[in-house]
C-alpha cells in the first residue's frame, strides 16, 4: 500500500469540508477522484499534500504517517502536487522553475536525468528553456508544472484539475502525457470535473459527494453506474 | 538593438535614469566632483537599508517600520564594540588592530542584526502568521509600528538619550579622489556598502538558499509544494534584511551617532526609495538608494540643507498620482526581477 487515507476530517476555520473520507492507492496504480464542484476533491488533494491541517484522522505513506508534517516535508516523503492553480514561479524561467522543483535533491548527477527526462516527456519545454513561466501559454504551463512536480523523483504524483481552463486538445495531449508517465510505473492520483474522460482512463476512482465518499470502485464499472450516469453524465 | 534602447529610454525608469545621469553631471560641472563623491557615499549606504526593506516587502510582505531601529541597533552595537577597542588601541598602538577594529565592530552589529531579525520572525511574525493571514499587511505594518515604539524606548531607557558617538574608525590623511580630499572613514564606508551589496547579489542569485527566498517571494504555496522550508526561510529573509540594515548603521557611525531615533531618517530615506521605484524591487532599490542620494545632495547643494527631506517627498506625492506602482514597477514582482 503506498498511500492510505484513514477517516480523514478537514476543512477551512470552522468549515467542515471532509467528512470521513478513506482512500488507498497501490503502486503503480491510476486512481481518479470525481464528484461535482464543492464536493472536496481539491480538499482532499491539500490536505493530503500537507497544506491543510486535518482535524482528524491518519494520512500513511509507506507505512509512515504524513499528517501535520508540513507540507515541505510530504514532498520529501515523495509526494508530488501539482495544483489547480499550478503555483508557477512566474518570473523564472522554464528551466529555473524545473530546477526549483529538484529542490529537494542532493544528488546532481540525479537531478540532470531528471531535467533530460522531463524535456523528453515535454519536448515543448525544452524549446521555451529560457522564458518565463508567466509569459506561457495555459497548456505550456500546465505541462511545466506537471514537469515540476515530476522533478522531485516522486513515488506520487497527485494532478489537481490538469484540464482546467484548457482547450479540449491541449487537454487530450496533457491525459496522454499522464498515461505514458503511469505506463512508465509512476503512480498518479488525478483530480479531474471532465468524468466522462477521467473514468475511461483510470484503473479505479473514487466518487466525492458533499465530503463523502460515495462510491468506490473500477472505472469502468463507475462509468456504468446509474446513480453516476444520471448525476455526473445527465443520463 | 537600438529599437529596444529607445523604448527603454522612454519607459519610465529609462526617463529617470537618464534624467539623474544628466543632473548628475550637471552639479558635477557646475559645482565639482564632490558632488559625485558626496552621492556614492550616501547611495550606498541607503541602498543597502533600501534593499533590506524591500527583501521583507517582496518576500514576507511586511511593511516594516521597523527598519530604521535595526540601523540603530548597528550604531548601537558597534559604538560598544570598538569604543573599548579604541581605548585599547590608546594604551598600546598596534597597526593592525588599527585596521581590523572597525572591521570586527560592524560584523558584530551585522550578527547583532541579524539576531534581532531572526528573534523578531520567531517571536512576533510566526505567532501572528499560525493566528491568522487575514488583513496580514496591515496587521504586521501595525506591528512594526508598535515593535519600533517599543526598540526605541528600550534604547532610551537602557542607554539613555545621550549621543553615543566615535570621532573616527580609520585615522590616517584623507585619500584624493578627483581633487576632492575624501575621509578614509567614508571612503570605506562607500568600499563596504559595495562589497555587501556584491556578496549579496551573489548569494542571491547562485545559492541553494538565495533561489529558495526568490521562489518563496514569487510563489509561496509553489514554493512548499517543491519542498522549501517555509518558515525557515522566512526567519532568513527577516535575518538577512536586517543584517543589511545594522551594516548601515555600523559604518556610518562616525557619521550619525547612536541615539534613540537614529533610525528614523534611514528609515524614511528607505521608505522614499522603495515608493519611488516600486514595492519588493531589489534591483530598484539599488539604483533608487543612489537615485535618492543624488537628489539629496543636489537639494542641499542648490536649496539648502533643511530641504533635502522636502524635495524627495515632493517627488513621491507626484510619483503616487502618476505611477503608483514605482517607476520600476509593474504589478507585484519577485525580489530579484527587473
Amino acid at each position: 500500500m503506498l498511500l492510505e487515507v484513514k477517516n480523514l476530517n478537514a476543512g477551512y476555520g470552522f468549515l467542515q469540508i471532509l467528512r470521513d473520507v478513506s482512500i488507498h492507492i497501490d503502486v503503480g496504480e491510476y486512481v481518479c477522484i470525481v464528484g461535482p464542484n464543492g464536493a472536496g476533491k481539491s480538499t482532499t488533494m491539500k490536505t493530503i499534500a500537507g497544506l491543510i491541517t486535518p482535524t482528524s484522522g491518519q494520512i500513511l505513506f509507506k507505512g509512515e504517517p504524513i499528517h501535520g508534517i508540513g507540507g515541505h516535508q510530504v514532498t520529501r516523503k515523495g509526494i508530488a502536487f501539482v495544483s489547480e492553480e499550478m503555483n508557477l514561479f512566474t518570473n523564472m524561467s522554464v528551466q529555473e522553475n524545473l530546477l526549483m522543483g529538484a529542490y529537494i535533491l542532493e544528488d546532481k548527477g540525479l537531478i540532470k536525468r531528471r531535467l533530460d527526462y522531463i524535456y523528453d516527456l515535454f519536448p515543448r519545454l525544452s524549446e521555451r528553456k529560457n522564458q518565463l513561466a508567466g509569459t506561457m501559454s495555459g497548456g505550456e504551463r500546465k505541462m511545466l508544472a506537471i514537469g515540476r512536480g515530476l522533478m522531485s523523483n516522486p513515488s506520487l504524483l497527485m494532478v489537481d484539475e490538469p484540464s482546467f481552463g484548457l482547450a479540449p486538445q491541449l487537454t487530450a495531449s496533457v491525459f496522454e502525457s499522464l498515461d505514458t508517465l503511469v505506463k512508465k510505473g509512476l503512480t498518479v492520483l488525478l483530480v479531474e470535473q471532465n468524468v466522462t474522460k477521467t473514468l475511461s482512463v483510470t484503473h479505479r476512482g473514487y466518487v466525492l459527494e458533499n465530503g463523502r465518499i460515495g462510491l468506490a470502485g473500477k472505472s469502468s464499472d463507475l462509468a456504468c453506474d446509474p446513480h453516476v450516469r444520471k448525476v455526473f453524465l445527465g443520463v | 538593438m537600438s529599437d529596444r534602447f529607445i523604448r527603454w529610454c522612454t519607459s519610465a525608469a529609462g526617463i529617470t535614469i537618464l534624467l539623474s545621469i544628466l543632473l548628475a553631471v550637471y552639479a558635477t560641472l557646475d559645482r565639482g566632483p564632490y558632488i559625485l563623491v558626496n552621492t556614492a557615499i550616501t547611495g550606498g549606504m541607503l541602498a543597502l537599508v533600501a534593499i533590506g526593506l524591500a527583501l521583507l516587502l517582496g518576500v514576507m510582505n511586511v511593511a516594516s517600520f521597523v527598519h530604521g531601529e535595526y540601523f540603530m541597533m548597528g550604531t548601537l552595537v558597534a559604538y560598544y564594540v570598538f569604543t573599548p577597542l579604541q581605548n585599547y588601541l590608546n594604551a598600546n598602538p598596534s597597526q593592525t588592530l588599527a585596521m581590523v577594529a572597525p572591521i570586527i565592530a560592524i560584523l558584530a552589529a551585522a550578527a547583532t542584526g541579524a539576531g534581532a531579525g531572526a528573534l523578531t520572525e520567531i517571536m512576533v511574525f510566526a505567532p501572528m502568521r499560525r493566528r491568522s493571514r487575514e488583513n496580514w499587511v496591515m496587521n504586521s505594518f501595525l506591528l512594526t509600528v508598535g515593535l519600533a515604539v517599543l526598540l526605541i524606548n528600550g534604547h532610551l531607557l537602557i542607554f539613555g538619550a545621550d549621543f553615543k558617538g566615535i570621532v573616527r574608525y580609520w585615522s590616517g590623511a584623507p585619500v584624493t579622489i578627483m581633487d576632492v580630499f575624501i575621509s578614509r572613514d567614508r571612503l570605506f564606508a562607500f568600499l563596504i556598502s559595495i562589497l555587501v551589496i556584491l556578496v549579496f547579489w551573489i548569494f542571491m542569485r547562485t545559492t541553494r538558499i538565495g533561489r529558495a527566498i526568490r521562489a518563496v517571494s514569487q510563489d509561496e504555496t509553489g514554493a512548499l509544494m517543491v519542498g522549501i522550508n517555509l518558515s525557515g526561510i522566512l526567519i532568513f529573509t527577516m535575518a538577512l534584511g536586517c543584517a543589511l540594515a545594522a551594516v548601515a548603521g555600523a559604518s556610518l557611525l562616525f557619521l550619525y551617532p547612536s541615539y534613540p531615533t537614529v533610525g528614523l531618517e534611514a528609515l524614511y530615506m528607505a521608505w522614499f526609495i522603495v515608493i519611488l521605484v516600486g514595492l519588493g524591487n531589489i534591483i530598484g532599490a539599488l539604483i533608487g538608494g543612489f537615485m535618492v542620494a543624488l537628489l539629496k545632495v543636489v537639494t542641499v547643494e542648490y536649496i539648502g540643507s533643511g530641504w533635502d527631506f522636502v524635495v524627495p517627498t515632493a517627488l513621491i506625492i507626484l510619483v503616487l498620482i502618476f505611477k503608483p506602482s514605482g517607476i520600476f514597477g509593474s504589478g507585484v514582482r519577485g525580489v530579484l526581477d527587473k
